[in-house]
């Protein structure tokens, strides 16, 4: 920072530039909770009515709990499959003698940088094939397998960090490597751990495409595909309703984000699809 | 401390307590490679099932004519009006067609056991087995005539019966595999050729089959061309104008602020690529719908009012670009940020004492700084703009009339999801293996520019 | 337990770090491996605790060959140079957890944590954690976990480095008592003579890889076998001149300095260059042999100070005496070496 030069005109510029960006997200707040005029966005009344959702199920839809649900079984279940899989893969990479230990380290990075979705033909014709179409169990395992190699790496990272000679006492304290794994390495690494299954969560929270073409319809819906298939049924437009929806669908994510922003900036940062 | 005690306190370990328990540790969990490979393993099987299988299935789907109507299982035969008229037409065996078309009587044992089963009187039965065994009829009236003249006079309805169990169509009749088929018909046809047999076998099957017309559609369709200049005209407006472009200028600004303010505006720019895709779009659609939010601000101004989004291809493409970009910035901006953080705080000072105003700041100690992270951001966002999919979908789902659709769009519409309803699996396939191979180039690029081999160092413990 | 390295050798790769080594360390002895960085003196450790994998020879622990035994059968106690402490647990669980690998039972553990805890004086603080104690408290608590399993050796990585001066000079002294009470056979790896000199009963020093010599502190600071091993051991360091063999002497080319040549050196041809030490208490007023030459620079130490005299040749020689306040810095001076308790090296650093 150099403090003898004057900041106000870049802020003044970008909080222009910003100010769609707020008011959309302001209004996506206001605008459940209140009615406006027709052509205008000054709200002149308060209400509820936008969330009746919340307690009135719609003909030929899934409850918006039971939905809730199968978001959120989605999100945990392969946020905690991507988990498990990368602390395990992330800790060969990093530390262990294992033959061609450079080649898979280069896979990892390569399928990081490999857009999955262009597999999303062949995955769709597969699932069907073995009948994981319009399963949650087909999504959740394709979902965490796209999202696998950037937790792999993001592990490998953390476990980088662990001084080697926690490890090497560990040993000569006569515990086995997975031992030296489980209860001393792995307690160094939580702080990762918890951000990565944050991350993870988030990613799966939000994710659309997959659910939208492998699981569409049935009981496996989850809030992404009710949210859009509310949005583009023609015969019911009521934009009211879709944000209230998405306020219900976005809240757990903005919470999220604020509280733990600090462990989550940096992951973001080490490269996601966008 | 008495000293004598502590020595008593520690005899020379005897090996025993060092010793024995060693023995209880399973000892796949004990070297590195046993360990390494079991806690790979998972990871690998994931890789496997979801990462190289899928791009060899892509290759092999791209090379059959899958699609809703052939079903993505293997077929079956079946010899319906469709497929006996392209036996006449495609093969020119229209008297085969019109053969195999009408249902034909033969007298053998299997029908004979049949009317048995049915409780017919046995005289019948010997009488027809006695008079008429392995005899065909071309037609019901000519069987059902032979019938009736059968000594034991049978009423009409036990014609109708035996007529039927004798009956030998293949009219509807659908067989596995071509074997079943060819064995059928030359129950009614013994004297079928084997060009016969061939064209009645390919003629009747209903599933998927090899084939390479995809990629000469792919290259002959002048859809082609076009989606492939969509695309290249989204991914380099997109990447220069925000994923590089923005994202530079909102790190450089948020350089040259207060640290609070700097953080708020990180986070308001972070907010499109946290939300999730369905409600951030949705809030752009406000903002351009009908009755939206622009169209409330400008209907004051007299403005008619439209869908802004949808109104041309202009318009489309300029909020497809935004909001695509929008969420591209924030990866930039971070990168960015951090690396312009990096850069030593003695150059500002420096520069700030030979007088060089902000612009030359930026222009001469922080754009080159950059260069590789912008080379790092151009890669990545290349990949990802490429096979961008969600934004654009939900946004405008490839339109007015086509004026947005992008190659990984084009899939998704000619292979996952049409209005149509006759989805093209094999042609999508063939498709999505151009971008497979695009990706698989460039990622090895990627990875040939950040020379992995720097990042790997020796595990420290030999076991 | 008596240590054995029998034609020990290790190689990363095709690179060759040790080659043919043979140690051995004498039951309860503890032996100093001394040497600069590089020399293979951590790689040793390593290899005697099996982290590293041999690439020949044998190590032998009394008469068992463990060469082929995992760490964790070997029983070896190591203490870390950043001591290595389990962070996310207590001083308690940290000493308990060798024990609790072993399988011991918790009535067991409790009583042998106490014990440790005794014999290192940390009792007060085995409910914390390492990250609220001090460097000296830290590497107490790293002896202990160490030595809680009964190891055959134990064995300390630069275990000083990370303390300030006068944590140093007490755990030092703390290390060497714990050893001797406990009666354990020791290694200590460093790069400080005045670690290994101090609390070790052997030095063995290292050089690229190979022992260049092995005896006590007092035998290998009065006979060094080569230049290096002079070089090395003493502080302040001995100062080499370069003569040349000239007649029964040794000359300096270009400077007035000529030495009585040595027993070992009668067979000498003439005009063999020699490389000749001179510890700087060697050198003084007293002596037999005189040397003129400038004072170029004079560190104050308290008691004594250091002088540095330059020859007419360039060369510069080291002399600590009693604090005096006659002589400054660019006096012309002329003290004498203690001709006899000179070493004189070939042009290989081999003594003479």
């Amino acid at each position: 920072m150099n403090g003898h030069q004057k900041s106000w005109p870049i802020i003044l510029v970008i909080t222009i530039l910003s100010a769609p960006l707020v008011l959309a997200y302001a209004y996506l707040f206001v605008d459940t909770i209140t009615n406006s005029p027709p052509g205008s966005v000054v709200p002149h009344e308060f209400t509820l009515e936008h969330w009746s959702f919340l307690w009135q199920t719609r003909p030929g839809r899934l409850s918006i709990w039971r939905v809730t649900l199968n978001s959120l079984l989605f999100a945990t279940t392969s946020a905690a499959l991507v988990v498990v899989v990368s602390s395990m893969a992330g800790y060969v990479l990093s530390r262990l003698n294992v033959p061609g230990r450079s080649f898979f380290l280069a896979g990892v990075m390569l399928l990081h940088a490999f857009p999955a979705i262009t597999l999303i033909v062949a995955i769709f014709i597969v699932l069907q094939m073995v009948g994981l179409y319009n399963s949650l169990i087909g999504v959740i395992l394709v979902k965490a397998a796209i999202d696998m190699p950037l937790g792999i790496w993001l592990m490998k990272g953390f476990y980088d960090t662990v001084p080697w000679e926690i490890e090497m006492a560990g040993i000569q304290d006569g515990a086995s490597r997975f031992t030296v794994w489980r209860k001393l390495v792995l307690p160094q690494v939580r702080p990762g751990i918890f951000a990565l299954a944050l991350f993870a969560f988030l990613l799966a929270w939000g994710e659309f495409i997959l659910p939208q073409v492998l699981a569409p319809s049935g009981n496996a819906q989850v809030l992404s595909v009710y949210l859009a298939s509310l949005i583009a049924d023609d015969n019911n437009f009521d934009m009211a309703l879709f944000k209230s929806v998405g306020l219900f669908y976005i809240a757990p994510v903005l919470v999220l984000f604020f509280v733990f922003q600090n462990y989550l900036m940096n992951i973001y940062g080490g490269g996601t699809k966008g | 401390m008495d000293a004598s005690r502590d020595k008593t306190g520690l005899p020379p370990a005897s090996g025993g307590a060092g010793r024995a328990p060693a023995r209880r540790r399973l000892g796949l969990l004990d070297s590195s490679r046993g360990l390494g490979v079991l806690l790979l393993l998972p990871a690998l099987v994931l890789v496997i099932l979801f990462f190289l299988m899928p791009v060899v299935l892509t290759g092999v789907f791209a090379f059959t004519n899958m699609s809703t109507a052939t079903g993505i299982s293997g077929g079956a035969h079946q010899v319906s009006p469709g497929s006996l008229r392209v036996l006449t037409e495609r093969y020119g065996m229209g008297e085969l067609a019109e053969r195999l078309g009408q249902p034909t009587y033969l007298v053998d044992e299997r029908g004979l056991a049949a009317l048995e089963e049915t409780g017919i009187a046995p005289g019948i039965v010997a009488s027809l087995r006695r008079g008429h065994l392995d005899e065909s009829f071309a037609s019901r009236r000519e069987f059902e005539r032979a019938i009736r003249a059968l000594p034991d006079r049978p009423d009409t309805r036990t014609v109708k019966r035996i007529s039927d169990a004798f009956s030998r169509s293949l009219a509807n009749a659908r067989f596995t595999d071509a074997g079943a088929l060819v064995a059928a018909a030359e129950a009614i046809d013994p004297d079928l050729t084997p060009e016969e047999k061939d064209a009645l076998a390919s003629a009747t099957y209903t599933g998927w089959s090899w084939t390479t017309d995809n990629f000469r559609r792919l290259t002959s369709s002048r859809d082609t061309t076009r989606v492939f200049f969509n695309t290249l005209f989204f991914v380099a407006m997109t990447l220069v104008f925000f994923n590089i472009g923005y994202a530079m200028f909102l790190a450089i600004a948020t350089h040259y602020m207060p640290e609070r303010p700097a953080g708020i505006f990180r986070i308001v720019w972070f907010l499109p690529r946290i939300s999730p895709v369905v409600i951030y779009v949705l809030l752009w659609k406000w903002v351009a719908w009908d009755t939206g939010f622009l169209n409330a601000v400008l209907s004051d101004f007299g403005v008619r009012p439209r869908n802004w989004m949808l109104d041309s291809a202009t318009q489309a493409w300029f909020f497809v670009i935004m909001i695509n970009g929008f969420v591209g910035a924030s990866m930039g901006m971070l990168i960015f940020a951090s690396a312009i953080k990096a850069i030593p705080e003695t150059h500002f000072h420096a520069a700030s004492v030979d007088g060089a105003y902000r612009w030359q700041q930026v222009r001469h100690i922080i754009l080159p700084q950059l260069k590789w992270p912008i080379l790092f951001v151009t890669c990545y966002q290349t990949l990802s703009l490429l096979t961008s999919i969600e934004q654009t979908l939900l946004a405008t789902d490839g339109g007015p009339g086509g004026a947005t659709e992008v190659w990984s769009l084009w899939i998704y519409h000619t292979a996952l999801n049409n209005y149509a309803g006759n989805l093209q699996y094999g042609y999508g396939a063939a498709m999505a293996l151009v971008l497979v191979v695009i990706g698989i180039v460039l990622s090895l690029i990627y990875l040939r520019l950040f020379n992995y081999n720097a990042l790997i160092t020796r595990p420290r413990i030999e076991l | 337990m008596r240590i054995l390295l029998d034609k020990f050798s290790k190689a990363f790769g095709a690179v060759s770090v040790i080659e043919d080594m043979t140690l051995e360390i004498g039951d309860g002895e503890m032996l100093a491996l001394l040497g600069p960085s590089g020399c293979g003196k951590s790689t040793t450790l390593f290899a005697i605790c099996g982290i590293h994998k041999v690439s020949g020879g044998r190590i032998l622990f009394g008469d068992r060959d463990v060469t082929s035994l995992p760490p964790q059968e070997r029983n070896v106690g190591v203490v870390f140079q950043s001591y290595a402490l389990y962070p996310h647990m207590t001083v308690r669980e940290n000493i308990a957890f060798p024990l609790r690998i072993a399988g011991k039972s918790s009535v067991e553990v409790a009583r042998q944590v106490d014990e440790m805890a005794q014999l290192v004086h940390i009792e007060p603080l085995l409910d914390r954690r390492p990250a609220e104690l001090s460097g000296g408290q830290q590497q107490r608590v790293a002896l202990a976990r160490a030595l809680v399993r009964r190891p055959h050796v134990l064995l300390l990585d630069e275990p000083l480095a990370n303390l300030d001066a006068k944590l140093r000079l007490e755990m030092r002294s703390e290390i060497r008592r714990i050893q001797l009470e406990t009666g354990i056979t020791a290694v200590l790896v460093t790069h400080d003579q005045v670690e290994a000199m101090s609390m070790c009963d052997r030095i063995a020093i290292m050089d690229a890889g190979r022992i260049v010599q092995i005896a006590t502190p007092t035998e290998m600071y009065n006979d060094p076998h080569t230049a290096f091993v002079a070089g090395f051991l003493g502080n302040p360091p001995i100062a080499f001149l370069r003569g040349v063999v000239s007649g029964d002497a040794i000359v300096v080319p270009q400077s007035d300095v000529r030495l009585p040549k040595p027993n070992g050196a009668r067979n000498l041809a003439e005009g063999t260059r020699v490389s000749v030490g001179i510890r700087p208490e060697n050198f003084g007023p007293a002596g037999d042999v005189p040397v003129r030459g400038r004072i170029s620079f004079v560190e104050t130490q308290g008691r004594e100070n250091l002088y540095d005299l330059m020859l007419a040749d360039g060369s510069v020689l080291r002399s600590i005496q009693p604090v005096r306040s006659d002589i400054a810095v660019g006096d012309e001076v002329e003290w004498s070496v203690a001709s006899d308790r000179i070493f004189m090296f070939d042009d290989k650093g081999e003594r003479i």
